[in-house]
């Protein structure tokens, strides 16, 4: 219709005044033009509103709905006489909300931060990208933490009127001794992505703290309280409106650790004096009737401060690739040949199995042979430390006779003595608590290792030999254990036979210092071993003391009885030994045994680096107590 | 000029609907500002402002429907030239905001250079084109005509505001037809326009246009920047659904997550407080209009009467269409004002003029007949 222009130039001149047909049709086109170009509108709309009308109500309804974690205060520790073992504090962090950020103008904003904070623009866009791809665009991505409090003064005045800034206060972890406790404590750390899947439904929240290892760990549920939330209102710049509903958090419960805070400072100066040039060494004291442990050090030891804010790669390298393996505790985490003092162990199960009484003698010439069960013309030679001569029982554990615990364990089949034999050390050696965890309440703890002729069968594919047993019965070759396993048994011997799970956890307090739960004692068995063998023993230890080969553990005014062990591991050397692993076990009193101590010092003695380092340990506590300083002390 | 038989052929219900749309505008542009003035209406309140205009607009329109529309065709060569200079000299002198300069500050008001400068083209080309009745087949009257709208239609793709461009287009292309060039001749300019585009989509359009038509196809690709707007205003009048959120309910609009709510976005704030039906009415009233405006057309004395009719219909058709397009995403974003609903003076007052212009068309033809 529109194709008539000739008609319309050859109109008469007076006829132009008259849009006439073709003019009609024109208007009439314009009116469908207006209808069609509405009735698309239209069309989109109802699309819109109608069809997909549901979808983009709730979108509205998350955009302007926010749901802002309130974290729960973290319980505090203390150490059994109340002395704080941590504090909360808070670190100021500089975060953005990418979804906040306004329209192309993200980069002014930047550029901005990027002068406050000294930080490249390039390096802020990275992590609002990163966190925006991680939690989303309306979580806070944090672009630095802890901010001195100059700076967040600054930015406190900013984050009105900058979109998408927000200064986060996050808990922040402080360790009040530092090193000395890491082990025990452990450290708070960010969680990780693989922590975070884990623990979504627990109420964690992608930029949370968690206890990541230690106690802090073991307890993190307790200590962590329930966070609360906040639904809140916010306009299009992120702003907050008003609260919609509030769920209070609910504040972890305080924490009394067993441990003696005095104590652990002398246990880990002592330690660190004797334990020289080793590359690690461990200690630890429990109460013996109700396994709370005392004190636990590991040595080297590291700072867990610096876990509180980020730790530089170099840092962590330097932590993580030092020989001595300063983030492990070696008390629990590590196991190592027991050497004599596993003796304590198969002597207990000697006499129980009547295999040998208080008075029965054996004779060390020194070393004893044994004809190889093959070949009667081979003969291997079992040493022991010095021609002992005659010894009882006593005088066998006293003198740390390896003779003595040959016949005990393997027995003398030329002389027809019988021994225990490596299932029945194997039994008593598990009874005692070896080769199982001892529940204490740390992650990462090592089982060790019991072995027997399936378990060297199996591993080694090799058949079980008497030399084997031999060694098993002195604490030598395959069987290794834990130092707090170690500790646990000893304690069993000192205590008449309760195997206790050593604990640090004590009670929980609410803020108010209300009980809320005490951590009971827990019996994990009774040893299958009479009082009176148990009694036999513990004489035994006491003998060790008083006129044998621990002769360095004994202190004033109190009686110890105790165990040295020299285990040794590694290849032989040039001149026919080995390098050793110091270690003493022991208890006090010895009539009424209160404590037991464990003292491991890798590459040392037992009679000359561990036994001494137990000595000063014992004397602190029995003689140089915290009552008698505390005057000095005070002002 | 005109006597008082006459002004009972008085369009009234031109006006009317005018008044109507301005009215329900207002009540838009009042929820849209609660957020900044929640206690109501007060002397400083942008509504104020805008009734001002509104009757500053009417009285002007009164004043346009008395003269002799005739008047401005014998000036329509000055007109043409006031129209380029304004939009030149814009460039130089005028206000940015919003990355683009399209304000001049007259007295403390801002006014819209190229709001005068729709009106002041379409008379001159009405002019143009109705003193070519005969010569409408001959192609350079179609060039030349083609060149009149491009001037200031390239002025104002410099500023740049590529929505007010395409008014300017669609103004040419509703003229030129309605005044009986052979429409092949505009297929072709479409067919070699349409050639062009990968080659104007390099050189001619600046990098921020080029941006605005890439986050019309993926908003997303660029959340925090512009696509936020696009975004934003989807969602609000998908929301809406039928019947609305309830005037100044609209959470989007009431939180502020629409930017330019009152302006180049009112529509988003309709979609979401009143739902499609809200919309259908604010469609139904522009189609009033425009009906009324054809009407204007259809009745005119003489073809330069009939082409300014027409190009005021397209002129505002095309700007409804844009506006709305842009907030429901069928149209790349673009800064347009919807007519007589959203909030700022040289639309509306240039509007009623264009409404007064319309009257007076429809006056005269009246007149004529006795």
């Amino acid at each position: 219709m529109l194709d008539e222009p000739r008609r319309w130039s050859n109109l008469d001149p007076k006829r132009r005044r008259d849009p006439g047909a073709a003019g009609k049709a024109k208007f009439a086109l314009l009116r469908a033009v207006i209808l069609l170009m509405f009735g698309v509108l239209v069309v989109q709309l109802v699309h819109l509103q109608v069809i997909k009308g549901d979808s983009y109500q709730e979108r509205a309804e998350i955009n302007a709905l926010r749901e802002i974690v309130v974290p729960s205060s973290r319980g505090l520790i203390y150490d059994r006489n109340g002395e704080p073992l941590v504090q909360n504090s808070a670190q100021f962090s500089v975060a953005l909300i990418p979804g906040d950020l306004p329209e192309d103008g993200e980069r002014s904003i930047y550029r901005l931060l990027a002068g406050i904070i000294k930080m490249p623009e390039a390096e802020i866009d990275a992590l609002v990208k990163k966190g925006s791809k991680r939690q989303g665009d309306y979580s806070p991505a944090v672009i630095k933490k802890g901010v001195d409090r100059e700076t967040a003064l600054v930015l406190t005045e900013l984050e009105p009127s900058v979109p998408g800034l927000r200064l986060l206060i996050e808990p922040s972890r402080r360790y009040l001794s530092g090193a000395l406790l890491s082990h025990v404590l452990g450290y708070v750390g960010a969680i990780s992505a693989e922590e975070f899947e884990a623990l979504k439904g627990a109420g964690y929240f992608p930029q949370d703290f968690i206890g990541k290892t230690g106690i802090e760990s073991t307890y993190e549920t307790i200590l962590r309280g329930q966070s609360g939330s906040r639904l809140i209102e916010v306009d299009g710049s992120g702003r907050e409106l008003r609260v919609v509903s509030e769920r209070r958090p609910l504040d972890g419960a305080n924490l009394i650790l067993s441990i003696d805070l005095e104590l652990q400072k002398k246990v880990a100066e002592t330690l660190a004096a004797y334990a020289g040039t080793s590359d690690n060494a461990a200690a630890a004291v429990m109460d013996v009737k109700t396994g709370e442990l005392l004190a636990m050090v590991s040595l080297p030891t590291y700072d867990n401060n610096v876990f509180s804010s980020p730790i530089s790669e170099a840092d962590l390298a330097a932590l993580t690739k030092s020989p001595g393996k300063p983030l492990v505790n070696h008390a629990v985490a590590e196991r190592y040949p027991p050497g004599s003092t596993f003796k304590t162990i198969v002597g207990a199960g000697a006499l129980q199995e009547k295999i040998a009484f208080p008075w029965t003698t054996i004779t060390s010439r020194g070393y004893i042979t044994v004809e190889n069960e093959f070949d009667p013309n081979k003969i291997f030679v079992y040493p022991d430390w010095d021609a002992l001569g005659a010894l009882d029982f006593y005088g066998g554990l006293a003198m740390s006779s390896n003779v003595y615990f040959y016949y005990l364990s393997g027995g003398k089949p030329d002389e027809r003595f019988v021994g225990l034999g490596e299932d029945r050390v194997a039994s008593y050696a598990r009874a005692f608590g070896l080769g199982e965890p001892t529940g204490v309440d740390l992650p990462g703890e090592s089982m060790g290792t019991v072995p027997d002729a399936g378990w060297k069968e199996e591993l080694i594919g090799e058949p079980w030999t008497l030399g084997d047993t031999y060694n098993f019965g002195i604490g030598q070759g395959y069987v290794a254990a834990t130092p707090l396993q170690m500790l646990t048994g000893i304690a069993a011997i000192a205590n008449g036979g309760e195997l206790l799970t050593p604990h640090l956890g004590m009670e929980f307090r609410d803020s108010h210092g209300n009980l809320l739960q005490a951590i009971e004692k827990d019996v994990r068995r009774r040893v299958p071993v009479d009082k009176q063998h148990l009694e036999t023993v513990q004489a035994g230890m006491r003998q060790s003391v008083t006129r044998g080969v621990a002769r360095n553990a004994a202190i004033a005014g109190v009686e110890v009885a105790g165990k040295t062990g020299t285990a040794e591991f590694g290849p032989t050397l040039a001149d026919g030994k080995h390098e050793t692993h110091g270690w003493f076990v022991g208890f006090a009193p010895y009539d009424d045994p209160e404590i037991a101590v464990v003292v491991f010092v890798q590459r040392g003695s037992g009679g000359n680096d561990a036994s001494p380092a137990a000595a000063d340990i014992l004397d602190y506590y029995f003689n140089g107590s915290r009552a008698a300083q505390k005057p000095e002390d005070g002002p | 000029m005109i006597g008082p038989r006459s002004a009972r052929h008085f369009d009234y219900l031109l006006l009317l609907l005018a008044i109507t749309l301005v009215s329900y505008g207002a009540v838009l542009i009042y929820s849209a500002h609660l957020s900044i003035y929640p206690e109501g209406l007060s002397t400083g309140h942008p509504l104020v402002k805008q009734g001002v205009f509104a009757l500053a607009g009417l009285g002007l329109a009164i004043a346009v429907a008395c003269l002799d529309y005739r008047i401005f065709g014998h000036l329509a060569f000055r007109l043409y030239l006031l129209a380029v200079i304004l939009l030149g000299a814009v460039l130089f002198v005028g206000d940015a905001a919003y990355g683009s300069t399209r304000w001049f500050t007259i007295a403390g008001q801002q006014v819209q250079a190229s709001e005068i400068a729709k009106l002041l083209v379409i008379v001159a080309l009405a002019r143009f084109l109705a003193d070519r009745q005969r010569q409408m087949d001959d192609v350079r009257v179609f060039i030349i005509s083609l060149l009149m709208v491009a001037v200031p239609a390239g002025l104002v793709l410099l500023e740049p505001d590529m929505g007010t461009a395409m008014v300017f287009g669609a103004i040419w292309v509703g003229m030129v037809l309605m005044a009986g060039t052979p429409p092949r001749y505009v297929l072709v300019l479409a067919g070699i326009l349409a050639a062009l585009i990968p080659f104007a989509a390099l050189t001619v359009l600046s990098g921020y246009q080029v941006e605005r038509i890439g986050l019309f196809f993926d908003p997303g690709s660029d959340y925090l920047g512009g696509g936020f707007n696009i975004l934003q205003s989807e969602i609000s009048i998908g929301s809406g659904g039928l019947f609305g959120r309830g005037l100044t309910e609209g959470s989007q609009t009431q939180l502020d997550f629409l930017q330019t709510s009152t302006t180049d976005y009112i529509f988003a704030v309709l979609g979401e407080e009143l739902g499609l039906m809200g919309a259908l009415v604010l469609l139904a009233l522009f189609s009033a209009l425009l009906f009324r405006g054809i009407r204007a057309a259809s009745l005119s004395y003489d073809v330069f009467g009939r082409l300014v009719a027409t190009g005021i219909v397209v002129m505002i058709l095309f700007q409804v269409f844009i506006n709305i397009g842009v907030t429901i995403r069928i149209v790349p974003v673009t800064g347009i004002p919807l007519p007589f609903i959203s909030q700022g003076g040289s639309s509306l007052v240039m509007l009623f003029v264009a409404l007064g212009l319309l009257e007076a068309i429809v006056l005269r033809h009246k007149q004529i007949e006795f």
